[in-house]
């Protein structure tokens, strides 16, 4: 199938996805304001300034990755449950279409979390944030999102009902939230544990985004090529159909 | 329009299908690999289904349906054997052969928060990429009988109405050469179910091939062209309607009911008649005798007898029923010789 008929595909699924989403916009608006000012209030009673940034990049990954994963598994459940995901598995259509188009059903509101969040800490918590870094930090969180997507779809794929789906991504955002350290630097980590932290995208995710908010180019970089890898890894993961047809 | 049992013919090129196969299974097996040990759902199936054609399923639960249909449709991957569909390996080349195939799954529900104007029109798109978008989704609607409700949410409609809305989608993309219906009308009421027969037996002019899984002896006499029979994962039987019936060896029944209040003249009357014909089935105050081919003329007699003593007794033809549950009930899953 051509690369330009999956874009294809990709645009009308999410254009067909986004319009349910928006069926449920007050609870999703909802949490785009709530979610930020919440969790921010809450982590930076006790935040030294200096470390305001690290928090301000925890509630970032937690909307653009944690929340993503859980919503991406959780649509593939639902889809699964009421078997129109069967209907989709029967269409010419790949899997990389599937999960791109439903993962972006959500990433408007990711998005719009996280510039709720990036305005509360400019305006309320002294974490200055030129207009400048713009640019380079939209790309960094549309990367950072990117590099996650593969972990909602493998708990989609292997969970069978909604239930055992709910239970796989909330064990997997437990471990990812002890184990992979976005609200604090990796560096406080034993070395062991320093070492399973950087088997996940998200700690990457939080060395690049605090590199963007530094202004630390040659981490940007390195952090960068690494969630690029995982980005490969996962499509490549999903368009070889791993649980899409099922054995 | 009224839907009546299908006209067949006793040849493979039935219902006026075409001779060109648009699905050919050959020697389909799946095995499930479970802690316990193996099931076989599916073994060694062969089916072939032409163009304009509508073949039914017919097995008990469990018996491997479902999974052929699965495999047919790419959504399990066979242990072995071959799925070709408009001559394109599912199995190899699944994208490729997907463009000709459209499936109803079982139990499945649209999305609830969409129009129905919505799915068909982002299904449409997704299927054939849009020109004339417009004309074809209102094309669709009309076929389905669903232009009149296009704009309202799927979780508004009636479960008949839905499965109508998984049918305008099957049903979309030029190419679409082979619908696959599992169980279309499981769940819903007497009439819906009549208006998707109808729904599904006008598909007949697009050359559609329909293959179709059912529980309802009903559905398969209505509908089906062919019928295939499946237990315990093997193909016990196949043909039309007709020739499944024409292997029992008897052609009629004899009904006897409240056989438990039968005046003394009617009751002697049932016990030479035991003797005289083979009691198939026996269940609460209702008694069923197999009327082999020579009795077909005296047994007009006897029905009259045990009506003028009293008896509520009735003479019907051996139906796809009696055929399947001969198949299905014994133990080898066989037909008698």
């Amino acid at each position: 199938m051509s690369l330009g008929r999956s874009l294809r595909q990709t645009v009308i699924a999410t254009r067909m996805l986004l319009k349910e989403s928006t069926r449920e916009l007050g609870l999703l608006l909802g949490f785009t304001v709530l979610f930020p000012i919440g969790i921010l209030f809450f982590l930076n009673v006790q935040v030294p300034a200096a470390e305001r940034v690290q928090v301000l990049v925890g509630t970032i990954m937690m909307e653009m990755s944690l929340l993503n994963v859980n919503a991406l598994a959780q649509s593939m459940g639902q889809d699964k449950e009421r078997k129109i995901f069967d209907l989709w598995v029967s269409l010419p259509v790949s899997p990389v279409v599937y999960t791109v188009s439903t993962a972006m059903s959500f990433l408007p509101f990711s998005l719009a979390s996280a510039f709720v969040t990036l305005a509360v800490a400019d305006m309320g918590f002294g974490v200055a944030l030129p207009l400048v870094l713009m640019p380079e930090l939209i790309a960094g969180l549309l990367l950072v999102w990117l590099s996650t997507l593969g972990i909602g779809f493998l708990i989609g794929a292997y969970g069978r009902t909604p239930r055992q789906i709910n239970t796989y991504a909330q064990l997997v955002g437990i471990l990812l939230t002890f184990f992979a350290p976005v609200f604090y630097p990796v560096s406080i980590l034993p070395p062991v544990l320093q070492g399973v932290a950087y088997l996940w995208p998200l700690t990457w995710g939080s060395v690049f985004l605090v590199g963007i908010l530094h202004g630390d180019g040659l981490t940007v970089l390195r952090a960068g090529a690494v969630l690029a890898g995982f980005v490969l890894l996962w499509f490549v993961l999903i368009a070889r159909g791993v649980r899409w047809r099922q054995v | 329009m009224t839907v009546g049992p299908r006209e067949r013919g006793t040849d493979a090129g039935v219902g006026g299908a075409d001779p060109d196969p648009v699905l050919e299974v050959a020697g389909l097996t799946k095995i499930y690999r479970g802690r316990t040990g193996n099931k076989v759902a599916n073994d060694a199936i062969d089916l072939t289904v032409r163009a304009g054609e509508i073949v039914a399923l017919l097995g008990p639960n469990g018996a491997g349906k479902t999974t052929l249909l699965r495999q047919v449709a790419g959504q399990l991957l066979p242990s072995g054997g071959r799925v070709l569909v408009s001559g394109v390996d599912m199995v190899r080349h699944p994208l490729r052969a997907k463009e000709f195939l459209s499936v109803i799954p079982q139990e499945c529900e649209p999305k609830r928060d969409l129009t129905v104007d919505e799915h068909v029109r982002y299904f449409a798109l997704l299927k054939d990429g849009g020109a004339n978008i417009d004309t074809e989704v209102d094309r669709l609607l009309g076929e389905t009988g669903l232009s009149e409700h296009r704009h309202l949410l799927v979780r508004e409609l009636s479960g008949g109405l839905r499965r109508r809305v998984l049918i305008a989608i099957a049903l979309a993309g030029a190419r679409t050469r082979l619908l696959l219906l599992d169980e279309p009308t499981t769940g819903v009421d007497p009439e819906a179910r009549r208006s998707v027969w109808r729904l599904i037996d006008r598909l007949r002019s697009r050359r559609i091939a329909i293959l179709l899984t059912t529980h309802y002896i009903d559905e398969a006499e209505y509908l089906a062209d062919r019928v295939v029979v499946i237990n315990g994962g093997r193909r016990v039987a196949e043909g039309t309607v007709e020739e499944i019936r024409r292997r029992l060896p008897y052609r009629g029944r004899l009904e006897v009911r409240g056989i438990d209040h039968l005046t003394p003249a009617a009751r002697e009357l049932l016990r030479s008649l035991e003797r005289k014909y083979r009691v198939a089935a026996r269940f609460g105050n209702v008694e069923r005798l197999e009327i082999p081919d020579p009795f077909l003329e005296s047994v007009v007699t006897d029905l009259a007898e045990l009506t003028r003593c009293g008896a509520l007794a009735t003479l019907s033809p051996v139906s796809l029923e009696d055929a399947y549950l001969s198949m299905v009930g014994s133990e080898e899953g066989e037909l008698p010789a």
